[in-house]
């Protein structure tokens, strides 16, 4: 039974409170994806992990969970990467610099990067996926010497839909980078890698008890991964994986994102793969 | 603490002193067969001996509706209005219904402590009434008999004649003070019996629920259940909510605005893009089940479920969440035996 | 607002309730005036706009010349709202359609059947692309006031999926059941803030069965309550003939 003295609002926080914060950037990166750049009031940092999410609100419209795109080592703004796939989220692709949105969070786990220290991280984007894993590369890559390799397999849809067109670019080419791409269906043209994200993983040459995995991509996607990756013989317990649901309140009341008895707005939406073996709803 | 008799002569007079000191708030007949809390007006048209309201005080501290923000379109702001807390006496309640809020007392604080629910709850007295189980209670299989006064600060014993008051906190003695009455000597008469059942100790369930997981029970019972969510709505530990907004017809102010929302409901899973993750009628029944005697007891030790049959009453598809759990039961001990 | 959304109002084969129940909107019609520019609507005015932003659109379509105008409305329309269960589902209108029509045109028009041309009362998404949905018989003010300022917003309006139990349950009502009564409640798609419960009726389930019903499940709630099933079967269909037989 909950004490009588602890059934007092004297200790709570504004939870349902947006903070009004500028765009200021976008660019578009396919014609579903959008790239905002967003900075708090003063210029306050967000001060976020890799893997966490914020809930952005436009008032009259609602609100919604979007990942942050953006390394906590990038200071002064952070970058949410927006697919237009609702409503909320086709009002915002309309936003242009100078206007302002609705910001609460950063919430939910993340990546605790004390773990990965020392350690060679092998990145797994299947689609948006990359949006929140951008977060975690951009972070290695900051703090290289503090990591092992850095091993970036992606996978698309098709050629058309890659994000980050830029960066990727750079990661191409920067030898502390190793960056595998493929795309299911190549346009006309395509001079790259065709096949589903899992046929990048046989060939890795992995050291395996050294390899920290990132997962993120469509719920599709997980069972095919975490296949390949055990049969690459990658321990269970150096998987992590990030996943969506409907993240509606952000602050573990509301329950809309439970998968079986975890809240992912609270437990997640990073989880390391052993705690979530367990949850049947999770994969 | 004292105890009191309450002849029923003196119940109206008894509710009229206590509004002299609060706004109180007890059962009331509402439509044809039906009982629901409101505000007390008339002392004589309190309603002490029902069988159960159609949903819980918890209205009174997590409202069905209520503005979590109000804004401004034109200059792109907002604020939070502000929450008044209750100054209020809940009369009438029956036990399991108290133990409902000393539950969701628990949920609002854990984690995050929500300041809506805190602000409203603080300082709310309850005063709670004996109850004789009909076909639908089954509290006493999860730890709450009829007459326990957990969590209360008066309790009425239905006794002959009328109620056996029971002080049990300072703040109930206080509602007392001022209203004459006799002691209460005699012993209180034993509580009625249940008719209806959990047939396994507490400590068993976890067990139990995780054997059944994957039970044709879900199934069984999906195919009767046309999944319209009444069952969460009216339960006293539901509090999920989902959250919309709404502007007025000028299109420059509006509000957000959270509402109760049910585990049951098709919708509930739903993200942006149509992809619903609870799909399946009777993996929503399992989660609803799961969720009254699994995900939080596990961790508490406690079932979130207390037995005031509101759920399986109000179905009216006759599903019902004690044949549930005692199939589980049986099949568990079945396999186990 | 410098360019105000045109808008035209439409009606097909209905009882005209729905756009009675817009003239009904005495307190706010002024402020609906002020979003917006009608251009269009023959209970109202006279003339014919060449083109609209938004078009609402009642009534079912039930005859060859609808089909043409129809296809029209939505050539000239950026948005087109279907306004009512005549219009959603094909309403009462679409009883007809789970008898022969030959009989249904005989019945009615007697030995001048031939001419009368008559089809399938259909909604209107079964032949062109609807944007919206305003649901009920008639519309209620609440959702088309709601579906109006999303569309003044720019933004497209989110259709409830809920039952109608839930706006009941919300509201502390008394279940329709435990008086002694029958209702379609479980399966009707909520939005109307359960009005009639709430008055002491029953819901017919004028506003469309919910997304993914159980039919099957909700007949034999009705058949536990005393109905016959071929009862609970016509219950149903009242205003959901179209959406039983697959016709969305």
């Amino acid at each position: 039974m909950t004490k009588r003295e602890l059934i007092t609002p004297a200790a709570t926080k504004d939870l349902y409170l947006p903070v009004m914060a500028e765009i200021t950037d976008v660019r578009s990166m396919t014609p579903l994806e959008k790239l905002f750049e967003i900075r708090l009031p003063g210029g306050a940092e967000l001060g976020h992990r890799p893997g966490q999410f914020v809930e952005v609100s436009l008032f009259g419209v609602g609100e919604a969970p979007i990942s942050i795109s953006s390394s906590p080592t990038r200071k002064g703004a952070f970058e949410l990467g927006i697919r237009k796939v609702g409503m909320l989220t086709e009002m915002i692709h309309r936003m242009q610099p100078g206007e302002r949105i609705g910001i609460r969070g950063p919430f939910g786990s993340g990546f605790d990067m004390a773990k990965f220290k020392g350690r060679d991280v092998l990145v797994v984007a299947g689609g948006i996926g990359l949006v929140p894993l951008r977060s975690l590369i951009n972070y290695v890559l900051d703090n290289r010497g503090d990591f092992g390799r850095l091993i970036i397999c992606y996978g698309s849809k098709s050629d058309a839909d890659l994000l980050f067109e830029d960066e990727r670019r750079l990661w191409e080419r920067d030898p502390r980078v190793e960056f595998h791409l493929t795309v299911d269906r190549g346009s006309p043209g395509w001079q790259g890698r065709t096949g589903v994200i899992t046929t990048l993983i046989p060939g890795l040459d992995l050291d395996l008890p050294n390899t920290l995995a990132c997962v993120c991509g469509p719920p599709v996607m997980y069972r095919f991964v975490l296949l390949a990756l055990k049969s690459k013989r990658l321990p269970e317990e150096n998987i992590y994986m990030s996943l969506e649901r409907r993240m509606k309140c952000g602050v573990g009341k509301c329950g809309h994102c439970q998968i079986n008895g975890s809240y992912v707005c609270q437990d997640g939406p990073v989880y390391h793969y052993p705690d979530i073996k367990a949850l049947r709803e999770a994969l | 603490m004292a105890r009191f008799y309450l002849e029923n002569g003196k119940v109206a007079a008894f509710i009229g002193h206590l509004q002299q000191q609060k706004t109180v708030y007890a059962p009331h007949r509402k439509g044809r067969n039906a009982f629901a809390f409101a505000p007390v007006d008339r002392p004589q048209d309190v309603v002490l001996d029902y069988p159960r309201t159609v949903s819980s005080i918890k209205r009174y501290f997590l409202p069905p509706r209520e503005e979590l923000l109000s804004f401004n379109l034109v200059e792109n702001t907002c604020e939070q209005p502000v929450v008044a807390p209750l100054d209020a006496v809940f009369l009438g309640v029956h036990s399991y219904d108290v133990h409902a809020v000393l539950k969701l007392d628990h949920n609002f604080v854990s984690g995050n402590p929500e300041r809506n629910y805190l602000t409203r709850r603080q300082g709310a007295l309850i005063v709670g009434v004996g109850f004789t189980p009909d076909r639908f209670h089954f509290s006493g299989s999860v730890g709450v008999p009829a007459g326990d006064t957990t969590g209360c600060d008066l309790f009425l014993h239905p006794c002959e004649g009328g109620y056996a008051l029971e002080a049990l906190t300072p703040d109930g003695e206080g509602l007392v003070a001022g209203f004459p009455l006799p002691a209460h000597t005699a012993g209180l008469p034993a509580a009625a019996p249940f008719h209806q059942h959990i047939y396994v100790p507490q400590a068993k369930l976890k067990d139990v629920l995780a054997h059944g997981y994957d039970s044709e029970v879900w199934e069984e019972e999906a195919e009767k259940c046309t999944s319209c969510g009444t069952c969460n709505l009216v339960c006293p530990t539901c509090y999920c909510f989902d959250v919309e907004d709404a502007v007025d017809i000028t299109v420059t102010r509006g509000s957000r605005e959270r509402r109760w929302d049910g585990c049951l409901l098709r919708s509930f899973t739903e993200v942006a893009g149509g992809e619903v993750f609870r799909e399946e009628p009777a993996a929503r029944q399992r989660h609803r089940v799961f969720r009254k005697f699994k995900y939080i007891s596990d961790e508490t030790g406690e079932p979130w479920c207390v037995g005031c049959g509101r759920c399986t009453a109000s179905c009216t598809a006759g599903i019902s969440i004690v044949s549930i759990v005692n199939r589980l039961v049986n099949d568990h001990d079945a396999v186990k035996a | 607002m410098a360019n105000k959304p045109r808008v035209g109002i439409f009606d097909f084969t209905g009882c005209e309730g729905c756009e009675l129940n817009q003239l009904n909107f005495e307190d706010q019609l002024l402020d609906i005036l002020e979003h917006v520019e009608i251009v269009e609507w023959r209970e109202a005015m006279d003339g014919r706009a060449e083109s609209l932003d938004i078009a609402f659109v009642e009534g079912a379509l039930s005859t060859p010349d609808c089909i043409k105008r129809i296809h029209e409305i939505r050539r000239k329309s950026k948005v087109l709202v279907a306004l009512g269960a005549c219009a959603v589902q094909g309403g009462i209108n679409a009883l007809k359609n789970i008898r022969p029509i030959e009989q249904v045109r005989e019945e009615v028009y007697g030995q001048d059947k031939y001419l009368f041309p008559t089809l399938p009362a259909l909604p209107l998404s079964a032949v062109v692309k609807v944007d919206v949905n305003i649901r009920g018989c008639p519309m209620t003010q609440l959702e088309f006031l709601k579906v109006f300022t999303a569309l003044v917003m720019g933004k497209a309006p989110v259709e409830p999926g809920n039952a109608v139990c839930t706006e009941c349950k919300l509201k502390d009502n008394e279940c329709v059941y435990e008086k002694g009564m029958i209702c379609l409640g479980p399966v009707t798609r909520a939005g109307c803030d359960a009005q009639c419960p709430t008055f002491g009726q029953y819901c017919t389930g004028c506003r469309g069965l919910v997304p993914e019903p159980n039919v099957e499940a909700m007949e034999e709630i009705l058949v536990a309550h005393g109905l016959s099933m071929d009862d609970a079967r016509k219950k149903l269909q009242m205003f959901n003939a179209n959406q039983l037989e697959g016709v969305s």
